[in-house]
């Protein structure tokens, strides 16, 4: 049976690579939009906005899902 | 002799690994750990969240005597706590004959802040942050948020702080 997987196995080494560090770079990007959220998000719930600190956790949960997404489209190990 | 040296023993056997993947971190596993990163991220965002959400900072209620109106003259300022809190509070006689008080307690990373008479600003040492006296706002420096105030009420020679009504 052919699949998503036994494709990627079978593409050439460079396509995997670009793959590789397309989602190590949207993974960054991830990350520091999550990390500018929590400071953002803290600072308002300290100024008692708990509103903005409630949606930035919920963009911020969001985010971390997208991230774990991505992992599937992982290429395997090299063998 | 030479032989037995050749050989490869048996720990290695039972346990085989191969030196590059101790010593170097793969992409997939970097990918790994960018993804924990994130989760780690999130989960702080969330307890942000509860915390504001569910146990909010109390509020100072009812009046709380800090001193006499002749103790404190124009441009002078007065350090004060509220009974049964530990945060440290300054009371600050303007020099346009208005009182202000704000929590003695920089915004950045919590040094205490002075007022700086006759400049209108209240500084911060430890990076020099400064805040508008007026208003408690950060005007210059690595404070991130205006300084929590408290409201003043002056009866008669008395003057008195309490917490601001709630905005709601
Ligand atoms: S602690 Fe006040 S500026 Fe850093």
């Amino acid at each position: 049976m052919s699949n998503f997987r036994s494709a990627q196995d079978k593409a050439h080494p460079n396509k995997s690579s670009t793959l590789m560090l397309a989602i190590i770079t949207l993974l960054i990007l991830i990350v520091a939009l999550q990390i500018w959220l929590l400071y953002t998000g803290l600072n308002n719930a300290l100024t008692q906005h708990a509103d903005v600190a409630l949606i930035a956790c919920i963009v911020s949960v969001l985010l971390f899902v997208a991230a774990v997404g991505l992992l599937y489209f992982l290429p395997g190990k090299r063998r | 002799m030479e032989q037995q040296q050749e050989t490869v023993p048996d720990w290695k056997t039972d346990f085989p690994y191969s030196t590059v993947e101790t010593l170097q971190v793969t992409r997939r596993q970097f990918a790994k750990f960018l993804c924990l990163v994130s989760g780690g991220l999130a989960a702080g965002s969330a307890l942000v969240a509860i915390k504001s959400a569910f146990f909010p900072e109390k509020e100072v209620t009812g009046e709380h005597f800090v001193c006499n109106r002749t103790a404190l003259p124009v441009g002078g300022t007065r350090s004060f706590t509220i009974a049964g809190s530990t945060i440290p509070y300054i009371l600050i006689h303007l020099e346009n004959g208005e009182f202000k008080a704000y929590e003695q307690k920089c915004t950045h990373l919590s040094c205490a802040v002075f007022y700086q008479a006759g400049t209108n600003k209240i500084m911060c040492p430890c990076h020099n942050g400064w805040f508008d006296a007026a208003t408690g706002e950060a005007i210059q420096g690595p404070p991130p948020r205006p300084l929590p105030s408290l409201q003043v009420i002056v009866k008669g020679d008395e003057i008195y702080v309490t917490g601001h009504p709630k905005n709601s």
